[in-house]
């Protein structure tokens, strides 16, 4: 460009910021940076603009190691793999900012990234999913609680259902091992999840307090569920009601509930895709037995984890649930027909307490992280807050 | 409302920050400079503050370049970002005080 040529805004303007990266990088001092930002915003000509950053070098040369040599490619890639672990929201702003902070950082000849950059990329790709975005939004997690508290009282209620079609027969011919059991605790499965669901329709504000409702209610409905089931043998509860299934439905239910930003988002969300694959699974994982099962739950969650990066959340949550089909063997045995039969004449044994007792702590378990994880992300959001005025 | 201290890697940003707009890159050596070595900053932990900071508006895009085919973010205070670093520093000050001042009286040099 001739130096008699006359300057533009953005001319004038890239010159300022070439001298601000210049003062970063400590080669002007303030006064220099004032003085010479000055003279750049005034230039007219190119060459009043040459004059002001003629000692300092060209900002390529200064800051990047010049082209980048071709085996940098493998360590682009890693980087790219890498923060593919960022929310897709996140990445879509800052994917190509930060690829450029790391490739510049990565020391000389590496060819793909360092043990302990992975883990702070992985690290920080956790904390911006658990940090809430600016605009509002709920991170992806929460949001996909959301819907899990809409479409899990389904999922019960499907499998329920098709458990007690299961059962009924057995219990009209009188078998001998639910002579102690009330009728009405057929109708007693389908209370619990739905007694969660009516508590995210008062929309109670504070975590602490939805929590120790959700708690209330799963206790109480154990209680009751054990009182219907005779008292004297509680496996029976475990086990007819669905085994670790209904244990692990009800904590995560508990835990959607009170970390959830509450029904009404989750119905926002909830598409008729959400509700048919949901229903297509439970009455595929309810009615078919264990090996079935296995090609069953893959092959819809997989389906439903393609849609959306919500999919991929729901994916991982609806495992939780469904999930004792798939690791506890036993749990086939409530399937429909000869099964049952097998079962009531005592074919397969299973211990007192053991499956009852292992749920309820699985249940605590996973109930507990979720609480102590939303709890400690909203109190740090409510830290570093401005305070309100 | 009394606010928590900063942690220092949110600390040595907005110090960082507060001499004018810097992008990523600049803030790590910058970093590491102010802290003389010992905070060394990586990629993952610089940009989950600085999203923290920008979402409590502590800290804002100041604005975007591409060089040399990458692009770069600059980033600057806002400020509430300023006023927070000063109560952060006054903080600092306050207690630093004090306790060069008892050091005074066992007999050890502050």
């Amino acid at each position: 460009m001739d130096d008699r040529f006359r300057t533009s805004d953005a001319d004038r303007a890239r010159a300022a910021a070439m001298l601000r990266d210049h003062f970063a990088a400590g080669r002007l001092d303030a006064a220099e940076l004032d003085e010479r930002l000055a003279a750049a915003l005034n230039a007219t000509t190119f060459g009043d603009l040459r004059r002001v950053l003629a000692d300092l070098p060209e900002p390529r040369q200064a800051e990047q190691p010049g082209r980048l040599p071709p085996d940098r490619g493998g360590l682009e890639c890693g980087y790219r793999l890498l923060l593919a672990c960022y929310p897709a929201a996140y990445r879509r702003v800052h994917e190509e900012e930060m690829l450029a902070v790391l490739m510049t950082a990565a020391p000389h000849g590496s060819r793909r990234p360092g043990i302990g950059e992975a883990a702070d990329l992985i690290w920080g790709a956790l904390r911006v999913r658990c940090q809430p975005s600016r605009n509002g939004a709920e991170p992806g997690w929460r949001d996909a609680l959301a819907v899990v508290s809409v479409l899990l009282p389904l999922i019960v209620f499907i499998t329920t259902a098709v458990h007690v079609a299961g059962a009924l027969p057995v219990y009209l011919d009188g078998a001998p091992i639910f002579r102690n059991i009330n009728p009405l605790w057929f109708l007693n499965q389908f209370t619990g999840p739905l007694a969660l669901l009516a508590l995210s329709l008062l929309r109670l504000q504070r975590i602490a307090t939805r929590a120790t409702v959700a708690l209330l209610i799963g206790v109480a409905y154990l209680a009751i569920l054990s009182y219907w089931a005779g008292g004297p043998d509680p496996s029976m509860v475990s086990t007819i009601a669905g085994g670790p299934y209904i244990m692990l439905a009800l904590g995560l239910q508990m835990a959607a509930v009170t970390a959830s930003p509450g029904l009404r988002r989750g119905l926002q969300l909830v598409t008729w895709k959400h509700v048919a694959l949901t229903a297509i699974a439970a009455v595929a994982v309810a009615i078919t037995s264990y090996p079935w099962t296995l090609v069953a739950i893959p092959v819809i969650c997989a389906a439903m984890a393609l849609t959306s990066s919500l999919g991929r959340w729901l994916l991982v949550l609806l495992a939780i649930p469904l999930g004792p089909y798939v690791f506890v063997p036993y749990a086939y045995v409530f399937a429909w027909g000869p099964h049952m039969r097998l079962y009531v004449a005592g074919l397969i044994p299973t211990g007192p307490l053991e499956p009852l007792g292992q749920s309820c702590v699985l249940a605590a378990v996973f109930l507990g992280v979720f609480v102590v994880a939303a709890c400690r992300e909203s109190l740090r959001s409510r830290k570093l807050a401005p305070p309100a005025r | 409302m009394t606010e928590l201290p900063l942690r220092e890697p949110t600390f040595l940003i907005l110090t960082a920050l507060a001499a004018g707009p810097q992008h990523g890159y600049g803030i790590m050596t910058d970093v590491a400079q102010i802290s003389a070595g010992r905070v060394r900053l990586r990629a993952g932990t610089l940009y989950a503050a600085l999203n923290r900071l920008d979402t409590d508006r502590l800290v804002e895009v100041d604005r975007e370049e591409i060089v040399d085919t990458r692009l770069r973010r600059y980033y600057r205070l806002t400020p509430e970002g300023t006023r927070r670093l000063q109560q952060e520093v006054e903080r600092m000050r306050s207690t630093t005080a004090v306790a060069a001042q008892r050091l005074k009286l066992i007999g050890g040099t502050s």
